[in-house]
């Protein structure tokens, strides 16, 4: 179906920008698809799913506290290689948040309208994913009860933190990305809970959703300022975005180990963050979309669009993991050498393999119009780029570390399972948290998409204005 | 009744109707003109007339703070409250301060346009409007698009106002009753409000108390001045006496320690002074004696210490005849071993200390009782 068909005129039909939603969808239909999931009970197959996930998140959660206990000795963190796996699943998960922001914000100022379905569960999944990356710095410190002590405040020891270090620098960054993405995510929220809240029946509901609707009417003079407001969210959360895995970056690039020095590590984290944030969206929504009855919603343009960022996100890495071979080859430093031949020769070149197939080989797929299309091949991709991910963070921390200038202090680093425990808990609490959302708000913006909708505008003013 | 009506609502099917419709009541000049729509309409803002919005300039201003804010607070910490040199660069060196800079002014800037755009902008949390509760706002935040003619004073005509409405195009209207003004903060509020309050901390209490009475170890994490460890003037059950701190073993000679004076008194009495008689031996014989003895024997050793009258008995005059008899080797035997009340400093004193000591005895008893020929030693 072509919105604009009755005008294309002279513009080729190849040129013309394909419907949003496919069927009719009206704003009164798509309340009654999207804003009832809160209000009928949920299926099945949602219960299944919850015990999965609540079975994973208590197994990671007997871990940490298991860590408590025992201190962080537990993990196989040691001499020479002490950061591990805390390190490596923050600066995961921190990354898969990156995909949501990057929908919302960065999307938005360039006018994409097709980001309008997928932005609230992109940026629920950014939440989720910040507080799953939060939980490893918070217990990495050992005494996490005292955790506060990273943050600069009058104290009577006299004592404040360094403002010249990095891992200061993650904290605010950490800090403030958790917070604007919440904002963020609940002021668009704010306009669809007051929908639910004037179609619901139980007293509870009504109540809940009154109180976090702010009162919320839809007035012409409100809804200026809130435009305002969010296109303001949205310029200074694309700052952010590409700002918060830089810093993550600078933890490594400010130091001196050979594989970590590099200038190049910045935008290379960043463009790892998205690649990896797009795959876990993409498996994300194609379970909604198939479990939720949502086809007519997301539909399969906008999986294939979010396949062809992934696609070229895995360009810019196989470019970034070409770089640092050609920076350590054009070093002419034996240590920068010696690094770079670990990770595909060493202890652990396996590791560099994965990474190196999963991120740069499998998603070549995605040049095929055929495996955008379809969910099998989609699905290995993203399933196939998480993994990548993953194993990159491991490549660069643990290998790089395990040798490093010292060759007598060097040493195989072996993982517990407390270390697989607490990375299979945050999965658990991550999908927990996206099972529960989906519950219990709307996991389509509705709003957004009512105002995207054909006739939504007033239609001596609908062409001049998104040219 | 018009003078009661808070406003007229004017229901509209499609965005088109209700952007047809608002010149038109905007011309009747009935009352102020609002529009309320489950999604913003592109253009109503010009169409109403609005104002631009002020949240850009507020933003603008909050970030710039924030940003300096970052810089200088970052700035007094590393430079001034608590300089602390990094990689070797200047303590003031800007640079390293940019990232939270950066981070810190779009914390304001967010939170500026976030909670500015809600509370002061928009006034919300506002639940007592009365749009919200008219039978019209379940269409309003699902797909009707209604246009209010709100009261602006007494005069407002709620008929008239329905009428221009009808006339623009709206497919129903309704009319809104002024607001039901009765107090929120009744007296039987409060006092349900502060019971709940009393009633909650008294279950708190009751909580915490029994939880601790059940599990009075509960300690999750161990802290590290939480050791298994004696203090040194603490009781403690180890040991039988009770003591946290023993004594040494008889016997024990501490490192760089002679053995004590064994024997009796009298039995010293032919030690010999192994120290010269030198300015250095006698600072530390000074030294030692203010500290140590001054208390009890007084500043020239003649029992007249600041103690003596608190404790009791009586401290050895040392300027008296029995004294200046005494060879060195039983005053040295007196401070080992202690006499009388006066306890051992055998613990305190090196061997060099106390034979110093003794020099120093000497010398006050010599000052205190001087011949002539001492004169010209200092003459000389």
């Amino acid at each position: 179906m072509r919105t604009d068909a009755a005008q294309a005129g002279a513009i080729p039909e190849a040129l013309l920008e394909p419907a949003l939603t496919v069927g009719t969808v009206t704003p009164g239909s798509l309340d009654d698809q999207v804003l009832a999931f809160p209000e009928t009970k949920p299926p099945r197959q949602w219960y299944v799913g919850l015990a999965i996930t609540l079975t994973a998140m208590f197994i990671g959660l007997g871990f940490i506290g298991y860590t408590f206990v025992k201190g962080i000795g537990a993990w196989g963190n040691t001499s020479p290689v002490f950061w591990a796996f805390d390190i490596i699943n923050f600066v995961f998960w921190v990354g898969i948040g990156h995909a949501g922001t990057l929908i919302s914000a960065i999307l938005f100022l360039f006018r994409k309208r097709w980001r309008n379905a997928i932005a609230r569960f992109a940026e629920a999944m950014t939440i989720f994913a910040v507080i799953c990356a939060v939980i490893f710095p918070l217990i990495h410190v050992g005494r996490p009860w005292l955790a506060y002590w990273l943050f600069p405040y009058p104290n009577q020891r006299a004592l404040w933190t360094n403002f010249r270090s990095p891992l200061l620098w993650d904290v605010f960054a950490v800090n403030t990305y958790f917070s604007v993405s919440l904002m963020f995510w609940y002021l668009g929220l704010i306009p669809d809970i007051a929908s639910m809240r004037d179609r619901t029946t139980s007293k509870l509901r009504k109540t809940i959703y009154t109180i976090l609707a702010l009162g919320w009417r839809g007035a012409a003079t409100h809804w200026q300022h809130y435009e305002k407001a969010y296109l303001l969210l949205a310029g200074l959360a694309t700052g952010l975005v590409l700002s918060v895995h830089s810093v993550v970056s600078f933890d490594f690039a400010t130091s001196v180990v050979p594989g970590w020095h590099m200038t190049i590590f910045p935008p290379y984290f960043v463009a790892g963050a998205i690649f990896a944030g797009f795959a876990m969206v993409v498996m994300v929504l194609v379970v909604v979309r198939e479990t939720m009855q949502l086809k007519n919603l997301i539909t399969m343009r906008h999986l294939d669009v979010m396949n062809k960022v992934i696609l070229a996100m895995s360009c810019i890495m196989g470019y970034s993991y070409m770089m640092e071979g050609f920076t350590a080859w054009y070093s002419m430093n034996e240590f920068l050498h010696h690094g770079f031949m670990n990770i595909i020769t060493g202890t652990y070149g396996w590791a560099g393999w994965v990474t190196i197939s999963c991120n740069i080989l499998i998603p070549q797929l995605l040049w095929f119009k055929k495996a955008r299309a379809s969910y099998f091949w989609m699905i290995l991709v993203a399933v196939g780029v998480t993994i990548g991910m993953w194993f990159e963070r491991f490549v660069i921390i643990v290998i790089s570390l395990h040798q490093d200038f010292l060759p007598s202090a060097w040493r195989i680093y072996k993982p517990t399972m407390t270390d697989f425990g607490v990375l299979l808990g945050t999965f658990g609490i991550f999908f927990t948290l996206v099972l529960l959302f989906a519950r219990v708000l709307p996991v389509i913006a509705t709003t957004e998409v009512k105002a995207i909708l054909p006739d939504a505008q007033p239609s001596h003013h609908g062409d001049d204005h998104h040219a | 009744m018009p003078e009661t009506s808070y406003a007229v609502l004017g229901i509209f099917d499609t965005p088109n109707a209700l952007m047809a419709a608002i010149p038109k009541a905007r011309a009747a000049k009935l009352g102020a003109v609002e529009a309320y729509t489950p999604y913003p309409i592109h253009g109503i803002d010009e169409a109403l007339g609005l104002r631009k919005s002020p949240l850009g300039g507020m933003v603008l201003v909050m970030g710039v703070i924030g940003a300096l804010t970052a810089l200088g607070f970052q700035y007094w910490i590393s430079a001034v409250d608590y300089p602390i040199i990094t990689g070797g660069k200047p303590i003031g060196s800007w640079e390293a301060f940019i990232p939270i800079m950066f981070e810190v002014t779009v914390l304001f800037a967010t939170f500026t346009a976030g909670l500015g755009m809600l509370f002061l902008l928009n006034k919300l949390p506002f639940f007592g409007h009365p749009v919200l509760a008219s039978k019209a706002i379940t269409g309003i935040t699902r797909d009707r698009y209604v246009l209010a003619l709100e009261a602006e004073d007494e005069g407002f005509d709620s008929t008239a106002a329905a009428a221009a409405l009808r006339a623009a195009g709206a497919v129903e209207v309704e009319v809104l009753p002024a607001p039901d003004r009765s107090p929120f903060l009744t007296s039987a509020f409060i006092l349900r409000t502060l019971g709940g309050i009393f009633l909650a901390c008294l279950v708190a209490g009751v909580a915490i108390y029994s939880l601790t009475k059940w599990f009075p170890l509960l300690k999750p994490m161990v802290y590290m001045q939480d050791q298994p460890r004696l203090n040194a003037q603490k009781p403690s059950a180890f040991f039988k006496d009770g003591h946290g701190m023993q004594k040494p073993v008889p016997g024990t000679v501490a490192r760089g320690h002679l053995p004590t004076a064994v024997g009796s008194q009298d039995a010293s009495a032919n030690l010999v002074n192994p120290l010269p008689r030198t300015p250095d031996v006698f600072a530390v014989g000074k030294k030692v004696f203010t500290t140590r003895c001054e208390v009890c024997h007084g500043a020239v050793g003649n029992g007249s210490g600041s103690l003596t009258s608190a404790y009791g008995a009586k401290a050895a005059n040392l300027q008296s005849q029995q004294f200046r008899d005494y060879p060195d080797g039983k005053i040295y035997w007196a401070i080992v071993n202690g006499k009388n009340a006066m306890p051992s400093h055998a613990p305190y004193l090196s061997e060099r200390e106390r034979w110093a000591v003794v020099h120093y005895v000497r010398a006050l008893q010599r000052a205190q009782n001087a011949k002539d020929e001492d004169l010209k030693v200092v003459a000389r």
